[in-house]
């Protein structure tokens, strides 16, 4: 059995509720993230999460001078006061800096939120002698350490985290979507923001060993931001987002088991790797069907053309010859490909004095032709200019959909504005 | 237009009583005053920066104001905010973002719906009802990105009939659509208003002031406000456009130097 089979196994039998916990809380970022995303606030959330440092610091000291070491629960409600307060504080001293200053919202971030985080790592510096407070697990995550104050403090921030967004669904879009509406119908705007914020800030807090500050952010944008290249409905975002945000916590944990690296890094890379893998075979806004798409309409565009051609020349013509007198420009491969389609599309045949159109090629080519001089009887009526009109049509005549509209509009005109005859519209021409 | 003051002695739709708003103390808009009556299709114009969109908010109860009263049917707006909608400017929607034509109209239920209750079927009934207005039952299930200008506009005037709102607010709904989407709007607009609605559309087009009823002028104080045919005149048009006021701007900048600077600036 390989040795990476063996690791996962260990991962599985020791670590069950810690990657069960990661799933959790991989799965609240990845819902509160949506709003993040569209609302252009990525770099408040990872102002946000650097800017809880201090809050944090000063529950932990407070908890080991005053209480001491009373119990788990009070550290964990300490933890979660100190980081809600300094989240707070950032978010509204983000808006007052911007509101009072020339600077912009996004100097105003920088501002506020590197002053937080000084302001944390100087409080380290400075507490008393035998406390200690791990930086590099606040900034990185360990979810070895993970223990069981913080799989209770998931277990209460992914019901609050839920319910916010099922209950604030319709205020939340609202306010992300039209602002303005938002104000203007009385919604407690203000409140929303802040309770939007205070809500990201228990959700970073609790993901603080899993993931830690630095690598939330990434769990709060990256699969937000695959699930909007999927859809164009914010519902099956939340849900797609969500369904990443876990996926990366859980396969991220076992992916760091299997290979042994470090944990929280192993899931923003295998988020990353989702992102990416959308952002590629997305059906409708991804590169390769867009490529595809935009591929096809060439290459239809090209057919037609090549059909319009020779109705125009009237008998069959050699495929070098119809390069030479119309598609010197073209790249010869599109051609061969044009051709092979158009043959096998049964519009055009192979005889003896080269290619010819078929019946069927005919009635293509004369449902163009319709729907150029069309065009330019359309653009004529228009007034535009004579020089553009031709180059105008060449472009616009391969929506002939809109052509017969067109027709219906001008009153089936029966000549262009050369007066050359517009064809009829020829028999089955909807299946073109 | 003696139906004008008649439907001004009920109450006006809108009223400003010497309204005064500023902005970290330069002032945006002083001392307006003006009604406008209930039913008609009006205008508002005025150049860049003459404080539009100050109006709207002040209006919308969304500025605070340094002086005077705003009413809306005779009210404060916080009275019944649901009774007003605010059609926003095409360039600050997000038009990525992932909702349909149809998610966007049902908004305007918001304020009957609140938080907790569902989409009922009446919301449902009201919101094809005002698509079927406005003409876009066949696009309502379509992403925003897919629609073009006109349709667009269209689709936030049907959000606004699905608020069952008697004031719209329309901001620019002109800027960026074409000659003839422009004249379908606006007689779709016009419609609205035989219905019953009051329309106020923040507008740029100087060339089609006579379709509206009633016009505000505005550059930074009132202009004028009235009916268009005696209100819309060409003085009124370039005291708004032009003029004297560049020297109000003026001072209004030396008023926030001081008197040290100022002294070192004169021309000798």
């Amino acid at each position: 059995m390989p040795q990476w089979v063996d690791n996962i196994e260990q991962a599985l039998r020791y670590y069950p509720l810690q990657i069960g916990t990661s799933g959790l809380i991989g799965m609240c970022l990845g819902l509160l993230g949506c709003f993040v995303v569209l609302r252009r606030m990525a770099l408040i959330g990872d102002a946000l999460s650097h800017a809880i440092l201090p809050g944090v610091v000063i529950a932990f000291l407070t908890i080991n001078l005053v209480i001491g070491h009373l119990s788990e629960t009070a550290g964990l409600w300490g933890l979660f006061l100190g980081a809600l307060i300094a989240g707070l504080i950032t978010a509204v001293g983000i808006g007052w800096v911007s509101r009072h200053s020339r600077a912009k919202e996004d100097s105003a971030i920088g501002i506020v939120f590197t002053a937080m985080f000084g302001l944390g790592v100087i409080l380290i510096s400075q507490l008393p002698e035998g406390t200690h407070f791990d930086l590099t697990c606040f900034l990185f995550g360990e979810p070895l350490a993970i223990k069981s104050d913080d799989m209770l403090s998931i277990a209460l921030v992914t019901p609050i985290v839920v319910s916010f967004v099922l209950i604030g669904f319709r205020a939340l879009r609202l306010l992300s979507f039209d602002p303005q509406m938002a104000a203007a119908i009385g919604m407690k705007t203000n409140f929303w923001h802040y309770a939007f914020m205070g809500i990201l800030a228990a959700a970073v807090v609790a993901a603080l060993r899993t993931v830690g500050v630095i690598m939330s952010v990434a769990m709060l944008i990256t699969p937000a931001a695959a699930a909007y290249q999927l859809t164009n409905r914010l519902g099956t975002m939340l849900l797609l987002s969500g369904l990443f945000g876990a996926t990366s916590a859980t396969f991220g944990f076992l992916a760091a088991f299997a290979l042994n690296i470090p944990t929280g890094p192993a899931m923003v890379l295998f988020a990353t790797m989702i992102f990416v893998t959308v952002l590629a075979v997305a059906p409708e806004y991804g590169l390769i069907s867009r490529f595809r798409r935009r591929r096809a309409i060439l290459l239809h565009i090209l057919e037609e053309d090549i059909l319009k051609t020779m109705l125009r020349h009237g008998r069959p013509i050699k495929q070098e010859e119809l390069v030479a007198i119309r598609f010197s420009a073209e790249k010869p491969t599109n051609i061969v490909r044009s051709v092979r389609r158009l043959l096998r599309g049964g519009f055009l045949v192979d005889s003896s004095n080269g290619l010819k159109l078929t019946t069927e090629g005919q009635r293509r080519g004369q449902l163009l032709l319709r729907s150029h001089r069309l065009w330019e009887r359309y653009l004529a009526d228009e007034m535009v200019p004579d020089s553009l009109i031709h180059d105008t049509a060449e472009r616009l005549e391969h929506a002939h959909h809109l052509a017969e509209t067109l027709d219906q509009k001008l009153g089936s005109p029966t000549t262009d504005p050369h007066g050359e005859p517009i064809p009829e519209k020829p028999e089955n021409a909807s299946k073109y | 237009m003696s139906n004008f003051s008649a439907t001004l002695n009920n109450s006006a739709a809108i009223a400003f009583k010497g309204v005064s708003v500023s902005y970290s103390q330069k002032p945006v808009l002083r001392d307006i005053s003006l009604g406008l009556p209930q039913g008609v299709l009006a205008t508002l114009v005025g150049p860049n920066g003459a404080g539009k969109s100050t109006f709207l908010k002040a209006l919308l109860g969304l500025v605070p104001l340094d002086r005077g009263v705003v009413e809306v049917f005779g009210n404060s707006i916080d009275r019944h905010r649901y009774r007003v909608a605010y059609v926003p400017q095409t360039e600050s929607v997000d038009w990525d973002f992932p909702i349909t034509a149809r998610e966007i109209v049902m908004m305007g239920r918001y304020p009957y719906q609140g938080l907790v209750r569902s989409i009922s079927r009446q919301d449902h009934d009201t919101v094809s009802e005002a698509l079927e207005q406005v003409g876009m039952t066949a696009y309502a299930n379509r992403h925003i990105r897919q629609l073009s200008g006109g349709q667009q506009q269209r689709i936030f005037l049907a959000r606004a009939l699905a608020q069952q709102a008697d004031l719209l607010l329309l901001d620019e709904p002109f800027s960026g659509v074409d000659v003839k989407t422009e004249a379908t709007l606006l007689q779709l607009m016009r419609r609205l208003t035989t219905a019953g609605k009051t329309l106020l559309v923040v507008n740029h087009d100087l060339s089609i002031l006579k379709q509206f009823d009633y016009i505000i002028l505005l550059n930074l104080m009132l202009v004028g406000a009235g009916p268009v045919p005696s209100t819309a005149t060409e003085t009124n048009i370039r005291r708004t456009y032009g003029g004297p006021l560049e020297y109000l701007e003026q001072a209004e900048l030396e008023l926030g130097r001081s008197p040290k600077e100022l002294r070192r600036d004169q021309p000798r």
